[in-house]
């Protein structure tokens, strides 16, 4: 159900905090500084890179078609052509389009997968935790749209033949050397994230052990001095913090109870006999959800990655899964998948056009990043790393309605991956210099490569 | 001893504020000694925090100091730095403790009153700076003391009066203390509390390890999810030195991580599988719950396998009408997989990949087949007889709809021959029918009656029966009662054990009884028992260790640890571990109270070799690198961190500069692993420890560690080199090869010919091709005449194969490209199977590249923070903050050599003032470029500067690097701080300086400084003066052990005593 923003912050200025399981970090304890109507990301990674050529107009010039080929800059207003067949659920939202090209990920690297990488700009290695260099860029925007749950992660995976389910470990991070965790089904996310409404005795408990950690530690600070002193009552402060929040939560639960989604029961226990189609509906409908009532302003979702099961997606008369795809040349099935992806993606956009939002919609204040994990293939090259951009009109990015085609990887006026999540952080008031690795080619070349890209920022 | 004072008076010295024979307070006279009034006396000055005022009283002595010597300058008139020292009493609390701060800092680094204006006397400067400091304290504010607390400012405290024995005399403590837990200890715990077991395979024995947390390893690789799940925050700082201190407290983020942490080690600590093999007082509470969930499994595992025959056998000929009506469902056309040339379907063979991608529903289809294929049937006929069974039964319609899709997928695209002869191979067959006993059979045939409806599919009945029965159970519970004390009593000593490593007292008990009942009001048993678990895990006590005094102080007010707290001092002073089995019984035998006490139990851990620790899970996992000791850990550890070189695993640098089509990230781990073992090595022989670190010229270069296995497995290659370079291998056809199958097979020469040669067409496809890069590259590695060559796999395979050499976790050893690190000239080497072995132009850490790789940027050396390295870790010497005005940039120019720019951008009077401590040791290493190779020409790396591009040819015996223009390498630099002028001067270079560096006192001392605060957990001062001294007679007496300089410290004053300074 939708619920009015406006409405949802009259009733509360500081959101629905829960001591469900939130990731690691002190800035997730400092008091929300919510605005009226923050700024909501939507990350969406997928594997297997994406193939330049797909994402090609059909009604390019001839010169545009060279251009495209050859990897030359330039632009095209997409209201002036038609889409590709996969990108055709999206027709109707062309105005808030961005199709992204010459952005480069070598600074996150891949073969099969980047982990991390792809939202921290950096190389993770094989996903060892040392190899986490940063907070990742979704955490970044989280902290500068705080919410109750500050940040998302859901993720549709699996091991070739069955989804993962339950709670999992994930791909942000929400500082150096920590993994955050992820939602691997919907029934878990659902379960997980409206706590406070569905399942209120194991809130009730949760309220009894902080209030006796509270009285035991307190206990502890009687007769200490000095840094000893702070090293308990420190502890007991972040007590009081989370259960100060947990009252929050509970004063909301009213509301978060309007914004509910459906689930099916074929979800329940994890969702084995769920379809491909179906958990990626559910989930959409979780983040959704999470998203109107305040929950969190920024998620990342997984749509895939290699090992999540295809052999359930309409089309796909051979089987195959991901990972072979990846090896094939068959690209009529790769847009099957991603096709899949838009259709979700245009039920978000749908859905939160119709949420109403100051004097426009929740969509106005949101951006959704479709974008894959390994650059321009399955094994890369990560020279390229075509992505989909939905922007609302509130956005602080000036380049819905385009296609865009940045200078080709180590050529001047080239743009990294990091300068596009320097470019999101710049936007939405976060003035660091240069987010994320730098491209060690353009590094050997003596060429510029840090800060934003200036053209996209309002 | 005696000091004398400013006023000719003789007194007792102690530590910070002192009181003398007649009872008056005075102060300590010298920087250092302030130093010490501010690292030690957190307690002696601070006051009751709680009770702290705002009101600011500055006693009429030092009144008359400020007034004099500082209002002068800082008043309404002339606020000189816009401070103000006239108005303090009256300033916002904020704003006085901003000012206060500053103050201090000024007053320690004695920079005011400037030069040029009359110095305090050395009382009013030591007056000033100890008011200064209580007034901060009182509200936990002084900024100096939290800096000068942090490990990279321990060299401040003057290391000629540390070393001079005139401070021996002091007596020396460490405050009673909780120290937050390392990431270690942290690692170690959880691995405690959910029974994680990590085992290696080394040197071919399988033994349990240490320090696998399994958080690195897919499951593949034998990680566990659960244990994979749990997010460390006691992460430690990356900084190259001492890293854990006793300074860092818990914080909300930790506490929020820990919540999220506990709730999964709560899930596991109360599961089934759990209570039954670790807590069997949680058992017999949850005894009755868990013998009816095991009827239930039981009831539904018999059904799901068996409610066909026993229906059949209820209702005999009157079943059938109660079944459903099998609809069959629709499944789409499937095409063939592929086509060949002549249009003819090409079927699929890979049996192994069809397995891992179907899982679940390829076991039920294999059992289908299996069930039902028989000569007279088709496929089509196999697939409906599944289908129906399926359906009967209720397997959901989605996973109907898949199995019979993969069925005709596999009848349509897959070899059906190599299917069958894969179900027959692995016998997948439903066990024959043996009903439960008779009482449980006449339990399910009534239900069944009670429940079964016309049309019911056979998991509608069941899922029916298994409600009614859990029904009944609970009854059953519930009328039974809840836990009685005892059993309640039980499970909470056996729970304090496992997460406090203690009994519960009394107080604690009780009010854990009480919590488990508040549970217990809301949720079920086990649900209950897992939040008192969590309760448990989010109390302080599991994140600080405790290191408190007890029994008696002596008349210098310490005390002993108890021996409880000294068991764990000791076992974390070595390892991440809690005390082992020895500790223990010496604790509860009486026998840790004394020095001699700790003597024993430290020599006998720093003796074990027994255990094995692995040392880095990132090193390990980046390249399948063994990265074991069978030290303790932590004395590895040091030098790892005091060195630094494991930096190496996190620098990024571009491949093509290190040589094109070599990835610099898939070599790094063995680097890294070959330091390593290079200082493990050093540390195993215990002689001359620190010279030997600092000048050895044998290092590791791709070997195992094991000279044994590295020799024959050189030795084995050479056998193969010498066998076939009499044949004209390099025109060999299949079936001229072929002819060799029985040296091949005897060899195992992998990846080149298989036992099924003959019939496997497609392995047969490449298999010369392999056979000849393997020869090539045997080839190379002896053409010149070489007796042995480094056993490296010619072509990359997958993990599971075998190599040509192994670690000794028995894992291929992959990173031959490890030698470009040395210069090596694979072409040319005549490969050392014994190591660590000679190298050129190397001598000792410092020239190692994983060293000289820690030690710079992604694309160039850097001279500035060797150098830094050298003087804070070798000479201890300080190196003021970079001011924030500095642009720390070395410009370009792409004419010059990095010294010549770095000269230009650093010789600025302003920037030299503290470049003058580093650059003139940091040029020594120029020798070097950033990957650590050795040179004598630098290469100006700039595209104006190519000469020739890199060659596109690849190979280990080929350098794949672009030809630049290049300038002659200046490495001459200047050594100054020795406090030897027979050591200090000009250096030719960095192989000069370290063969002076070694032969100093002063470094030797500066390493014996930083391992005191890495066993001590805290800077040092100068009542910690004879333990240093002590130390390092240790180390001279024993010929240079470090073990000696470990039991040294391990049984100093410093340690075994502390002191209530604040509780």
């Amino acid at each position: 159900m939708a619920i009015d923003r406006r409405t949802f912050f009259g009733i509360s200025a500081l959101g629905a905090g829960a001591l469900t399981l939130s990731p690691s970090f002190n800035h997730l304890l400092a008091s929300p500084r919510l605005s009226e109507h923050p700024h909501r990301f939507i990350f969406i990674r997928k594997s297997n890179g994406n193939l330049p050529q797909t994402f090609s107009l059909p009604t390019f010039s001839e010169e545009e078609k060279k251009k495209d080929k050859d990897k030359e800059a330039f632009e095209a207003d997409l209201d002036q052509h038609e889409l590709p067949v996969w990108l055709r659920a999206l027709e109707d939202h062309k105005s808030n389009m961005t199709i992204l090209h010459g952005v480069s990920m070598t600074v996150s690297g891949g073969g099969h997968y980047s982990f991390s990488g792809c939202m921290g700009a950096y190389k993770a290695g094989r996903n060892v935790i040392s190899g986490i260099k940063r907070t990742t860029v979704d955490f970044e925007l989280s902290k500068l749209v705080p919410s109750p749950f500050n940040h998302v992660e859901l993720s549709l995976t699996g091991d070739y033949s069955t989804f993962r389910s339950g709670i999992v470990p994930g791909y942000s991070a929400p500082a150096r050397h920590q993994r955050n965790y992820c939602y691997a089904d919907p029934q878990t996310a659902y379960d997980e994230l409206f706590k406070s409404v569905t399942n209120t005795s194991a809130v009730d408990s949760d309220n009894v052990l902080l209030e006796h950690l509270y009285e035991q530690e307190g206990r502890r600070l009687k007769n200490l001095d000095g840094k000893e002193r702070m090293k308990i009552s420190n502890h007991v402060d972040s007590i009081q913090s989370i259960r100060d929040r947990n009252e929050k939560v509970a004063a909301l639960s009213g509301v978060i109870s309007q914004s509910l989604p459906v689930i099916d029961k074929i979800h329940a226990s994890g969702g084995p006999n769920a379809s491909l189609l179906e958990k990626q509906e559910a989930f959409t409908d979780v983040l959704l959800s999470a998203l109107i009532s305040g929950l969190t302003n920024v998620v990342t979702f997984t749509i895939d990655e290699l090992s999540t099961p295809i052999t359930t997606l309409p089309g796909n008369t051979s089987r195959v899964d991901l990972h072979r795809l990846g090896h094939s040349k068959n690209i009529e099935l790769r847009d099957l998948v991603k096709a899949s992806h838009m259709a979700q993606v245009a039920k978000m956009v749908t859905k939160l056009k119709s949420v109403p939002e100051g004097n426009g919609t929740m969509f106005d204040n949101t951006t959704i990043i479709y974008m894959p994990e390994t650059g321009a293939g399955h094994h890369g090259p990560d020279t390229e790393a075509p992505m989909v951009i939905m922007t609302g009109d509130n956005s602080k990015l000036d380049i819905a309605g385009r296609y865009i085609r940045l200078p080709f990887h180590a050529t001047e006026g080239h743009k990294t991956l990091s300068n596009w999540y320097t470019t999101l952080l710049n936007a939405y008031g976060n003035p660091i210099e240069h987010y994320g690795d730098l491209d060690l080619e353009m590094s050997r070349k003596k060429m510029h490569q840090t800060g934003a890209i200036e053209q996209f920022i309002v | 001893m005696k000091l004398q004072l400013a006023n000719g008076s003789r007194r007792r010295e102690c530590l910070g504020r002192c009181i003398d024979a007649g009872g008056n307070e005075i102060v300590i006279l010298s920087k250092a000694i302030i130093a010490i009034t501010l690292l030690l006396a957190t307690g002696a000055v601070a006051l009751d925090t709680a009770h702290a005022t705002d009101a600011l009283v500055i006693p009429k002595t030092l009144q008359a100091v400020i007034d004099n010597r500082c209002v002068d300058c800082h008043n309404t008139n002339e606020s000189e730095s816009d401070v103000r020292l006239d108005g303090l009493a009256k300033m916002k609390l904020d704003e006085r403790l901003e000012l206060l701060n500053r103050v201090q800092q000024q007053l320690y680094f004695e920079l005011m009153p400037p030069k040029d204006e009359d110095p305090l006397t050395v009382v009013e400067r030591a007056r000033l700076a100890e008011w200064v400091s209580t007034e901060l304290n009182r509200h936990n504010a002084s900024k100096l003391e939290d800096k000068l607390r942090l490990p990279d400012y321990g060299n401040y405290v003057d290391h000629d009066k540390l070393f001079s024995g005139q401070h021996k005399d002091l007596k020396a403590f460490t405050a009673d203390r909780r120290w937050l837990i390392s990431e270690f200890i942290f690692n170690a715990k959880i691995n405690r509390l959910i029974d994680h077991k990590a085992v290696r395979t080394i040197d071919g024995q399988q033994m349990s390890v240490i320090g696998d947390n399994g958080v690195n390893l897919g499951t593949r690789f034998g990680g566990g999810t659960l244990r994979q799940s749990i997010t460390n925050p006691f992460l430690l700082p990356t900084n190259i030195g001492v890293r854990y201190y006793d300074n860092t407290m818990l914080t909300g983020g930790h506490l929020l991580t820990m919540i999220s942490n506990s709730k999964k080690i709560a899930s596991y600590m109360s599961s089934e599988q759990a209570m039954k093999s670790y807590y069997p007082a949680m058992y017999r509470i949850m005894k009755m719950e868990l013998d009816h969930r095991e009827t239930l499994r039981s009831r539904e595992k018999f059904l799901n396998s068996y409610v066909e025959r026993v229906v059949q056998d209820i209702y005999k000929e009157k079943n059938d009408a109660l079944l459903p009506e099998f609809v069959r469902i629709t499944v789409e056309q499937i095409p063939d997989y592929d086509t060949d040339g002549d249009g003819n379907p090409i079927k699929r063979t890979n049996i192994e990949l069809l397995r891992t991608r179907y899982g679940e529903d390829l076991q039920a289809v294999y059992r289908g087949i299996g069930e039902y294929k028989q000569d007279d049937i088709t496929f089509e006929q196999i697939i409906e007889k599944c289908e129906k069974q399926w359906f009967i039964f209720g397997i959901h319609e989605k996973r109907l709809q898949a199995r019979v899709t993969l069925m005709k997928v596999l009848m349509k695209q897959w070899d059906m021959a190599l299917i069958y002869e894969d179900i027959s191979k692995r016998n997948i067959r439903q066990e024959p029918y043996k009903p439960l006993s008779d009482s449980e059979m006449d339990i399910i045939t009534s239900s069944i009656l009670k429940h079964r409806k016309k049309g019911d599919r056979y998991s509608q009945i069941i899922e029916k029966c298994v409600n009614d029965w859990e029904q009944s159970f609970k009854a059953e519970r519930v009328a039974a009662g809840q836990a009685d004390e005892g059993q309640v009593a039980d499970l909470l000593d056996e729970l304090f054990v496992k997460i406090y490593e203690r009994k519960p007292t009394a107080n604690e008990l009780q009010e854990n009884v009480a919590l488990l009942n508040a549970y217990m009001k809301k949720l079920d048993h086990q649900a209950a028992i897992a939040k008192l678990i969590e309760s448990m895990i989010l109390s302080s006590e599991v994140y600080y260790r405790f290191e408190f005094g007890q029994g008696p102080a002596d008349e210098y007010g310490r005390r002993m640890m108890s021996p409880r707290d000294a068991s764990y001092a000791l076992s974390y002073a070595l390892t991440d571990s809690s005390p082992d089995e020895e500790l223990v019984a010496a604790v509860n035998s009486g026998k840790l109270g004394t020095r001699e006490d700790y003597r024993r139990e430290v020599v006998l851990m720093l003796k074990k070799r027994d255990q094995y620790y692995i040392i880095d899970e990132t090193v390990q996992k980046a390249g399948f690198n063994s990265s074991i000791t069978n030290s303790p850990i932590r004395k590895l550890r040091f030098f790892r961190e005091f060195f630094g070189y494991t930096k190496a695993m996190t620098i990024f640098k571009d491949d093509a500069r290190f040589s094109n089509g070599t990835r610099y990230d898939g070599v790094k781990g063995r680097l890294v692993d070959e330091a390593d073992m290079l200082v493990d090595h050093i540390l195993q022989k215990d002689r001359n420890v620190f010279e030997e670190l600092l000048t050895t010229e044998k290092f590791y270069v791709y070997h195992s560690g094991n000279n044994e296995e590295t020799k024959a497995a050189s030795d084995r290659i050479r056998k193969i080199y010498d066998y076939f370079r009499a044949y004209d291998w390099e025109e060999f056809t299949e079936e001229e090869l072929y002819k060799h199958w029985d040296f091949i097979n005897e060899m195992k020469m992998m990846g080149t010919v298989f036992p099924d040669f003959e019939t496997n067409a497609k392995r047969r496809k490449n298999w010369v091709r392999t056979f000849k890069s393997q020869m090539t590259s045997y080839t190379f590695r002896y053409a010149n005449g070489q007796k042995s060559a480094a056993p490296y796999d010619a072509t990359g395979m997958a993990y599971w194969n075998k190599s040509d050499a192994s670690t000794r976790t028995g894992q291929q050893m992959r990173g031959p490209e490890v030698g470009r690190f040395f210069g090596i000239d694979f072409a040319n080497w005549d490969y050392p199977t014994t190591q660590p072995a000679k190298i050129k132009n190397r001598k000792g850490m410092l020239t190692h590249p994983a060293w000289l790789i820690a030690h710079s940027l992604n694309l160039e050396t850097d001279p500035v923070r060797r150098g830094k390295w050298v003087r804070e870790k070798l000479l201890a010497g300080t190196i003021p903050d970079v001011p924030i005005t500095v642009d720390a940039v070395v410009p370009e120019d792409h004419h010059k050599t990095l010294r010549q720019r770095l000269d230009i951008k650093t010789g600025e009077t302003y920037c030299w003032d503290c470049h003058k401590k580093m650059n003139p040791l940091g040029v020594a290493f120029e020798i070097y470029d950033d990957f650590g190779r050795y040179r004598t020409l630098e290469r100006l790396e700039h595209p104006d500067n190519l000469i020739e591009e890199a060659p596109r040819e690849r190979g280990l015996h080929i350098d794949g690097r672009p030809v630049y223009k290049t300038l002659p390498v200046n490495a001459k630099g200047y050594l100054d701080g020795t406090g030897d002028k027979t050591l200090d001067g000009q250096v030719a270079d960095v192989i000069d300086l370290t063969e002076r560096l070694a032969k100093s006192a002063r470094v030797r001392q500066s390493i014996i400084r930083h391992a005191f605060r890495y066993f001590m957990g805290r800077n040092e001062v100068l009542s910690d003066s004879k333990t240093m001294i002590d130390a390092e007679q240790a180390y001279l007496n024993s010929g240079g052990s470090f073990d000696a300089v470990i039991v040294s410290l391990l049984t100093s004053d410093s340690f075994i005593y502390r002191k209530s300074v604040g509780k």
